[in-house]
This record gives C-alpha cells, structure tokens and sequence, in this order.
C-alpha cells in the first residue's frame, strides 16, 4: 500500500462534508510533502497522524454543531416536554397531596408534598424560560437546579413519589443542565 | 467563475459574520494569523502557504494539511479569505490548485491582530521581560 492510499484512508476520520470540498487539495498538499520527505520514516508518519489527530475531531465537532444548528429547535421540544411534564407532576402531586388529606399525615409527608409541587412548578418555570431563547437560559439553570434540590429532599424526607416521577423528576433537570451548559463555540476562528 | 463546493458553502455563512468588527475576530489562534500573514504576499495555494508558515516561523510553526485546510475553511467561512480561482503552479506541476487571498476584512483582521500583540510585546518590554539581557 503506497504513502497516499494510507493518506486517504486517514482522510476518513475528517468529516464527509470536509472532505468533499478539500481531500482532492489535501492530497495534493500531502503529494508535495511525500516528495520533500522521506515517507518511510517514524518521523513522517508521526506529523501527519498529530495532524490528522489534531484537526479531524475539532471539524467533526464543529461540522456537528452546524448540522444541530437546529440545536435551539430541539432546546425548544426538550422546554415543551419541560412544561408538559412540570404539569403532569404537578397534577401527580395535588392527587397524593388529596389522597393523603384524608388520613392522618406526618409532617414530614406533608413537606415532602410541598416540595415536590414547589420542584414541579419550578420545571414547568423552567421550560418556560428555555422557550424564551437565549436570554432565558440563566433563569431556567436556577430553576432546574432549586428544582433537582427540592426533588432529592422531598425524596429522601418522604418516598411517596413513583419511580417513574423520580427519574423525571431527577432525570429532566440533570439533561436539561447539561445542554443548557454544553459549551457553546466562542471563536468562528476555532483554536488551531 | 463557478464557485467550489467550500466557497459556496462559505458565502452562506460569510452572512452571517457580515458587519463584525475586525476586533471581534480576535484573539487569533497562531496558525490563523500566519495563514493570514503568508495571504499578506498576495494569492497563494496550500502549499505555498504551507511553507511560508514554516520558513517565516523558522520551523516552529508547522501546518499539516489538515490544520491548514481546517483554519483556512474557518477562513472562508468567516470572509477573513476568499478562494481566488484554481490554476496550475509551474514550479509544482499540472495540477490545478486552488489559491486563496485575503479579503478586506481579513487584511484588518490581521492588522488589529498585529496590533494586538506589539501592544503585548510593548507591556512586556516595560516590565522588563524582554528586552533585557539575563544577568
């Protein structure tokens, strides 16, 4: 196998849309350096495998961050659902609180109930703000986060919450932060 | 002249950077401003760029193919550089190549990015950090 079919396989590590606009130059470029260099040496091999390693993943990364350019799109199905389930929640929590009322009930229930309708309401508050764009994203990483703490502590004060409402509960605000504080491009020039 | 698949997909987002400031481009990553500092010279293909890079950075500064064309289709993309048509280099053959130039915008770009950092070299001088022989 010559220098250049091993070239071009590496090439597949870059992304398809990368690829169709430069491999045909970057292969020409690496054409240029076989003949300046010596392609059977560690040294040669070493440079363009840092190279490829090097610039592919920061391009797959950036050709996925332009195809989830409809990132704010999803950002706005994952506020709905926020919403719906905040209801839902809410509504799971007012039938405990009910069905609780009539009989006798510690204290520690009766907490735990108010916590989980105070965590509910802060989720649907949360997915409220996302749908506001942008701008609403720092008051939806308070909410979510009040949210999770007061859904932990109603659980541990009290389990009457189910296991599905639990992993909404916990579940919703933890995938909710982490794509709220996925970090975003700061240079259009990148970093190499 | 009928646009590469790069170029075009450059002008779209050129767009959307239209009406920045040369200053919100910066800081600049090195390999970004020697790039746009070989461009300097006039229009050149990857190769030559390559080169340039090595021999201005005295060989600490070196551009594999992928590093190249990955910042120069950054380039393209925020309209710092434009593609410049495909032609044969004489000295490299029959192939065609496709060169690059700077655009107005990238020529201020590395301006202020030049500016930038003699103003660094000038902070570093006055705290005696260069410009000072060790004792």
């Amino acid at each position: 196998m010559n220098a250049e079919r091993i070239y071009r396989l590496l090439l597949r590590a870059y992304p398809p849309e990368f690829r169709a606009g430069y491999e045909r130059e970057m292969v020409l470029l690496f054409r240029d350096q076989c003949q300046e260099s010596d392609v059977r040496t560690l040294r040669f091999w070493g440079a363009v495998i840092y190279d490829v390693a090097r610039s592919a993943p920061a391009l797959r990364v950036e050709a996925w961050r332009q195809s989830t350019r409809t990132m704010e799109g999803i950002m706005k199905l994952a506020a709905m659902l926020t919403v719906l389930l905040g209801v839902l929640n809410i509504l799971n929590a007012v039938v405990e609180w009910v069905a609780g009322s009539k009989q006798a009930v510690s204290g520690a229930y009766v907490l735990a109930v108010a916590l989980g309708i105070l965590a509910s309401v802060l989720l649907l508050a949360a997915g409220v703000a996302i749908l506001r764009g942008t701008r609403g994203w720092q008051a939806a990483r308070l909410a979510l986060f009040a949210s999770l703490v007061m859904i932990v502590a109603a659980r541990l004060l009290f389990p009457w919450m189910s296991i599905f409402s639990q992993l909404i509960g916990i579940g919703m605000p933890v995938g909710l932060l982490i794509a709220l504080y996925w970090p975003r491009r700061a240079s259009p020039l990148g970093a190499a | 002249m009928a646009l590469s698949f790069g170029a075009r997909e450059a002008a779209i987002v050129t767009k959307r950077h239209a009406g920045r400031p040369p200053e919100a481009y910066l800081p600049l990553p090195p390999a970004t401003f020697h790039i746009l500092l070989a461009l300097a010279d006039g229009e050149q293909h990857g190769y030559a760029i390559m080169k340039g890079v090595t021999a201005r950075s005295e060989g600490t500064v070196r551009l594999g193919p992928g590093t190249l064309y990955g910042a120069l289709k950054r380039l393209l993309e925020t309209g710092l550089v434009q593609e410049g048509g495909e032609r044969a280099d004489p000295e490299r053959g029959d192939e065609r190549r496709r060169y690059y130039r700077l655009t107005q915008l990238g020529l201020s770009v590395a301006r202020a990015e030049a500016q930038r950092l003699e103003a660094m070299v000038r902070a570093a001088r006055r705290k005696k950090l260069i410009g000072v022989r060790p004792a």
